[in-house]
């Protein structure tokens, strides 16, 4: 049990390079953590499908995508706002490309949060040298 | 709001135009104020009543609180923290809990209102009085 209380946070519009679609893409907010397994990427993108989502490791550069699903909106007039609704974009540049096994990334979709894990590559896990005594 | 089928690009830029519309737009019978209030919620109508909609990523439906009560609805849950052993590069992401109420609309039917959540957004469902809704009244010759 936490007793800090959550605020709400403006979304922030995806502003570099021009995306081919129109429509407003979102930043997700991410926690990003490393341990001796690898890396961990946790987005928030709520409203999307676990079937609508994009992970890529390409050249290093990790890139989570989510679309909404449309269908929730349909039929409905807004009258009153509060926060913006669109697909979600962001693009990561890892650390040292060769320590990252692109291979073996997995990504799962829970209650509207990403989690992407990208296992250290076998060669790049921390080694215990023995040492042996004179 | 269209009932036509539209593509998806269509359907989203429509939708986000006409959210940008209704961002701030003061909304007498509802009382919302306070934006700064976790979560910030999105309001529509269709025929039925009100639909209220609120993006609370990472938050089991089994965390989330929805109470009706003295015409008021009250939102509320715990966004717990995963556990995990490691250093951070980055951590936008916060948790903890919230409670935000919010006055019924005067024509709202407390009785009927029905919550969801699915992939982090909740809905709730806000009928409107069976007696608020428009009735068709026939016209008889004379």
């Amino acid at each position: 049990m936490s007793d800090q209380t959550l605020t709400p946070r403006d979304k922030q519009e995806v502003t570099d390079g021009e995306q081919v679609r129109p429509g407003r893409y979102y930043v997700p907010d991410v926690d990003i953590f490393e341990d001796a397994d690898g890396l961990w990427v946790r987005a928030d993108m709520p409203g999307v499908e676990s079937d609508s989502v994009h992970v890529e490791l390409h050249d290093g550069m990790l890139t989570v995508q989510g679309e909404v699903s449309l269908g929730a909106y349909s039929g409905l007039a807004p009258v009153y706002s509060e926060y913006r609704v669109g697909p979600f974009l962001r693009r990561f540049t890892l650390p040292e490309r060769a320590r990252f096994d692109a291979d073996r990334i997995v990504a799962t979709l829970v209650d509207g949060v990403l989690e992407v894990r990208v296992p250290r590559a076998e060669a790049a896990k921390p080694r215990r040298v023995p040492v042996a005594s004179a | 709001m269209a009932h036509f089928a539209l593509d998806p690009v269509q359907a989203l830029v429509r939708l986000q135009t006409e959210l940008d519309r209704a961002i701030g737009r003061p909304l007498s019978g509802f009382g919302l104020a306070g934006a700064s209030v976790y979560p910030a919620v999105n309001l529509f109508t269709d025929a039925d009543g009100y639909v209220l909609r609120a993006e609370v990523p990472g938050i089991r439906p089994d965390q989330l609180g929805v109470q009706v009560e003295s015409g008021q609805l009250t939102l509320s849950g715990e966004r717990v923290a995963p556990e995990g052993k490691g250093s951070y590069h980055r951590r936008e992401r916060h948790f903890g809990r919230f409670s935000r109420t919010l006055p019924l609309p005067s024509d709202a039917d407390p009785e009927r209102v029905e919550a969801q959540a699915r992939n982090g957004v909740l809905t709730v469902r806000i009928h409107k009085l069976a007696s608020a809704k428009p009735r068709q009244v026939a016209v008889k010759p004379a």
